[in-house]
C-alpha cells in the first residue's frame, strides 16, 4: 500500500470514532518502553493506532503542544512516522503520546 | 593498551624521536618480579628520575582502607602511587579510572576506588587538592574509556620537550587543548543535528543520534571527531552514540534496561539539553529547524 492510501486508512479508523489511548502520554523513558513494548506485540494496524494513542488533532499536553510535526521521529517531507514500532504516515497536525522533541 | 595504538606521535616515535626512555609499562616493560620492585624503589627513593609519572586504573583502597585489593609488586598498588607521585616531575592520569574513578567507583563502589585528584566531579581523590607534582602541577588528567592513544603521547610529548607548564587545563584538569569543544564538533551527523532528523538505528547513516539514541556528544567535552580514532572514524561517525566518558559522571543514568542508548526524556523533552540550552529555546528551536528542514537531510547523505 502507498502512503496516501495508507495515511487514508489511518485517517478514516480515527474519524470513525476509533477510541485510542490517548492518555497518559509517555512522561518517562519507562512510560515510553512500557508503551512500545505493547506496540511491538500489537494486532494489526487499529491495536496500533489504540495503544499509541493517535488522535487527529494536535493534543497539547503540560502546556507543550505535541503534533507529529515537532515530534524526532517525523519525517517532514514524506509525513511519515519513522519509530519503529509505527512506521506509519501521518498527518503534521497529528498526534501521539510517543510524541518525542 | 590503547596508548599501543598511538599514531602521532607513535608509542615508537616517544623513544626513538623524543628521547624518552620508558623505565616501565605494563606491556613493554622488561622487568618483572624483582627487579621491578628494585626499579620502583630506585625511582620511590629518587636513585633513578621519574620525570612523568603515567597511571592508569583506580586508586583501589578496599578492604578497609588497605588497598590490599590491588596488589602490585609485592604491596598495595596505592602505596606505590603514594610514593611515586611524591617523586614524580610531572603526573599524569589516563583514563576515567586513573582521573575519577570511573566504572569502579560508581556506587555502591565496592572497591573503594577514587581517581588520583577526584573522585567524580568531586575534587581530592587519592592524592587530595593540595597535590603538586615536582614540577608544581596538579595531575593532568586525560580522561575517556578509553583515553584516545594520541591525546596520550601528545601530552607526553609537550611534558618531555618541556612544555609542561605551557598545558592549560580546565576546571578538571583536562588540558584545554583537547577538552574545550565538544563530541559534537566536527561530527558528520551536525546537519541532521541542525535540522531535528533523527537516527533511530545504530549505524544508519542518516540522522542524528541525540535524538532518540541518547548520544551525548552535544555535551560531552571531547575531540572524538577532530582526533579521529584510527585516524578513520568516531562513534559517531559510524553510527554509535557517543557515551560521554571523558566527564567525571560517566557511566551516565543508572544502567538499568532501557536507559543506556536511549534519549532520557521527561514530557517527551530531553532530560539532558545540550551544554547552554534552556529548554523553551530547545523547543522554539526544534519546531522552527524542523519547518525548515530540506529533503535531502531526511536522505541517505553518505556515499563510498
Ligand atoms: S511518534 Fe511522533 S511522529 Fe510518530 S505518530 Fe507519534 S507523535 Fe507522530
Ligand atoms: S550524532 Fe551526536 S555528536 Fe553527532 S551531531 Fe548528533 S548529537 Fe552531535
Amino acid at each position: 500500500m502507498d502512503d496516501s492510501a495508507a495515511r487514508e486508512e489511518v485517517r478514516s479508523l480515527l474519524a470513525s470514532g476509533l477510541v485510542t489511548e490517548v492518555f497518559p502520554r509517555a512522561d518517562s523513558q519507562d512510560d515510553a518502553l512500557a508503551i512500545t513494548a505493547r506496540l511491538r506485540g500489537a494486532d494489526g494496524l487499529r491495536q496500533k493506532l489504540v495503544i499509541a494513542g493517535f488522535t487527529l488533532e494536535t493534543i497539547v499536553y503540560a502546556g507543550i503542544e505535541q503534533p507529529c510535526s515537532t515530534c524526532m521521529y517525523f519525517l517532514v517531507h514524506r509525513r511519515y512516522c519513522e519509530l519503529s514500532e509505527l512506521k506509519l504516515p501521518v498527518e503534521p497536525e497529528w498526534s501521539c503520546r510517543l510524541w518525542r522533541m | 593498551m590503547s596508548f599501543l595504538n598511538a599514531e602521532e606521535p607513535s608509542a615508537c616515535d616517544l623513544v626513538t624521536d623524543f628521547g624518552i626512555n620508558i623505565l616501565w609499562h605494563p606491556s613493554l616493560g622488561m622487568e618483572l618480579g624483582d627487579n621491578l620492585q628494585k626499579l620502583l624503589k630506585s625511582c620511590a627513593s629518587g636513585q633513578t628520575a621519574l620525570d612523568i609519572l603515567v597511571f592508569e586504573g583506580s586508586v583501589v583502597n578496599a578492604p578497609g582502607g588497605t588497598g590490599e585489593w590491588n596488589r602490585f609488586a609485592g604491596r598495595a598498588m596505592k602505596d606505590w602511587v603514594r610514593d611515586l607521585c611524591k617523586v614524580a616531575t610531572f603526573v599524569v592520569a589516563v583514563g576515567d579510572c586513573a582521573t575519577w574513578g570511573g566504572i569502579p567507583a560508581t556506587a555502591p563502589n565496592p572497591s573503594e576506588s577514587q581517581g588520583l585528584q577526584f573522585l567524580k566531579r568531586k575534587a581530592g581523590g587519592f592524592l587530595g587538592t593540595q597535590y603538586r607534582s615536582k614540577a608544581g602541577l596538579p595531575v593532568i588528567n586525560v580522561p575517556g574509556c578509553p583515553a584516545h592513544p594520541d591525546w596520550i603521547t601528545q601530552i607526553v610529548v609537550a611534558v618531555a620537550t618541556g612544555r609542561g607548564g605551557e598545558i592549560a587545563l580546565d576546571d578538571f584538569q583536562r588540558p584545554k587543548t583537547f577538552f574545550t569543544s565538544f563530541t559534537q564538533t566536527g561530527c558528520t551527523r551536525n546537519m541532521h543535528f541542525a535540522y531535528k532528523v533523527s537516527a533511530t538505528e545504530f549505524g544508519q547513516r542518516k540522522g542524528c543520534l541525540f535524538y532518540d539514541l541518547g548520544c551525548r556528544g552535544p555535551m560531552t567535552h571531547s575531540p572524538c571527531n577532530r582526533i579521529l580514532w584510527n585516524r578513520q572514524s568516531s562513534k559517531t561517525r559510524a553510527g554509535m552514540p557517543c557515551l560521554g566518558c571523558t566527564e567525571p559522571e560517566f557511566p551516565f543514568q543508572d544502567l538499568a534496561p532501557g536507559t543506556v542508548f536511549k534519549t532520557q526524556t521527561v514530557m517527551g523533552i530531553p532530560k539532558d539539553m545540550p551544554t547552554g540550552v534552556e529548554k523553551s529555546g530547545y523547543i522554539k528551536l526544534t519546531s522552527a529547524a524542523k519547518a525548515a528542514s530540506p529533503r535531502w537531510a531526511e536522505e541517505d547523505l553518505f556515499v563510498v
